[in-house]
């Protein structure tokens, strides 16, 4: 990896918050629950790679391209003329896999090998600099033991790390847990951990994002607030340090009156 | 009588902002209206100079109903951060909306946004209406940071900061401890 350079993220704030970008070259886990903005941060860093003339590739299998193309085209850094120039490519592995005459559903041992080869062939033919695999959860869900996961996984990390191109991959992990992945193996071939999370204020759900590790950067572990606008995409604000206490104290409350529920019990009994 | 306190109070507000970068003003609840009056009113028609206004306690709905004759000619930018979470449906173009006046870090970056796709030479500034709404869906201490937040912004951006508390809805002291003027607008006179 070379720890020079790095590649920015299409996030101003984001950008300052790692010394100007990803390292080129490192594998970074985008990791959130459903509707955390994991697509729209990995489709932000694609166009904004367009513009800086890098080439880079979204390779789909939760969504069909219609859908995809369709949820990112509202954003103002979307921009068709790059997806028509080839500087941005959207490919669907479901389709690609059907074309293998690979099961969609269930991979064998040699599906995922001959898809990983067809992964970097395509990513070695068009010169890609950025990858996006959306998502790594759902394509290990698609293999059958966890000791294919595992080996699947560390093949993978073996193949992104000698191509050239900074890799985004996104993790699918349920809400409001402090876990990293699925198969708790993603993280450790990734060089950087982004989580997306949420904090609940009031009943209202605030999205957030923080950088965990990111090797060969130093970086700031502050928790933001994300916003993501049709106008601006993904924008990050320091979040109020008084969101942590007022959850805190929710817990403590939350605490004190399930032991007076159970103390009542007891005085009822 | 209302007229002289209105006048008194542009008048409070000319000074205080001229020579400070963050005024906060301190208001009974029946004068809060003669407040808004005496601010829109005080606001230039000159295009150097632009408002942001935001909104916790009236619905813009209401406010342009009550004020756009006065404002209607002046720059003003709104942020309406009460309609959403209020369920009214009815949303104007020219306003900005915030789902709910629990996201402080939403109203920072809306605010800031606005300020940024202005001209450095334009006279900047803005109206937080008012601390002791937001209090009312907020805890108080995170408010206090928002403002902070807020004020340290308005301070690197060169922007003048109005900040409103209503004295009967909180414990005022706290949240307008942070301004560089305090203008206490009493029942009949402003001290």
């Amino acid at each position: 990896m070379n720890k020079e350079k790095v590649c920015s993220t299409g996030i101003e704030e984001l950008d300052m918050q790692m010394s100007g970008g990803y390292p080129v070259g490192s594998t970074i886990l985008v990791t959130g629950c459903s509707g955390s903005g994991k697509t729209t941060l990995c489709m932000q860093y694609l166009f904004d790679g367009a513009r800086k003339n890098e080439r880079g590739v979204f390779f789909t299998i939760t969504e069909p391209l219609f859908k995809l193309t369709k949820n990112v085209e509202g954003f103002s850094y979307y921009d068709n003329k790059l997806i028509e120039s080839g500087m941005v490519n959207i490919i669907d592995l479901r389709i690609i896999s059907e074309r293998l005459g690979l099961d969609t559903e269930k991979y064998s041992v040699e599906d995922a090998g001959s898809l990983l080869d067809i992964l970097k062939d395509i990513a070695n033919e068009l010169d890609v600099k950025r990858l996006v695999i959306d998502s790594i959860t759902a394509l290990c869900y698609r293999l059958q033991t966890r000791e294919m996961i595992r080996d699947f996984i560390f093949k993978l990390g073996t193949s992104l790390a000698m191509m050239n191109c900074t890799t985004l991959l996104t993790s699918e992990v349920p809400p409001q847990t402090y876990k990293f992945s699925q198969y708790e193996i993603e993280e450790f071939i990734s060089d950087g951990i982004l989580f997306l999370g949420d904090i609940d204020r009031r009943g209202d759900l605030i999205r957030t994002l923080q950088v965990v590790k990111m090797r060969g950067s130093a970086h700031s572990r502050t928790k933001f607030a994300m916003n993501i606008s049709a106008e601006r995409g993904i924008e990050l604000m320091p979040l109020l340090k008084s969101s942590d206490f007022d959850s805190v104290l929710q817990q403590k409350v939350q605490s004190s009156l399930r032991s007076m529920d159970r103390n009542r019990e007891r005085v009822l009994i | 009588m209302v007229d002289a306190v209105i006048e008194g109070l542009k008048e409070r507000i000319s000074v205080a902002i001229k020579v400070n970068q963050s005024v906060g003003i301190q208001v009974p609840e029946n004068r809060h209206q003669d407040l808004l009056q005496a601010l829109f009113s005080f606001m230039n028609t000159d295009k150097n100079e632009v408002w942001t206004f935001v909104t916790a306690s009236n619905t813009y709905k209401n406010i342009s109903e009550n004020f756009k004759k006065i404002y209607e000619d002046k720059n003003i930018k709104f942020i309406d951060c009460i309609s959403r979470s209020s369920g009214i449906s009815t949303l104007e173009k020219e306003c900005n909306y915030i789902e709910s006046p629990t996201m402080l870090e939403k109203i920072i970056l809306k605010i800031m946004n606005i300020f940024k796709d202005i001209e450095h030479d334009v006279e900047k500034f803005l109206v937080i209406d008012s601390l002791s709404s937001l209090v009312i869906y907020n805890d108080s201490e995170i408010v206090r940071e928002f403002v902070s937040v807020l004020m340290n912004k308005a301070r690197s951006y060169n922007i003048h900061i109005v900040t409103i508390l209503i004295e009967e809805e909180v414990d005022t002291h706290k949240l307008l401890q942070m301004n560089d003027k305090i203008v206490v607008l009493r029942d009949s006179f402003i001290s």
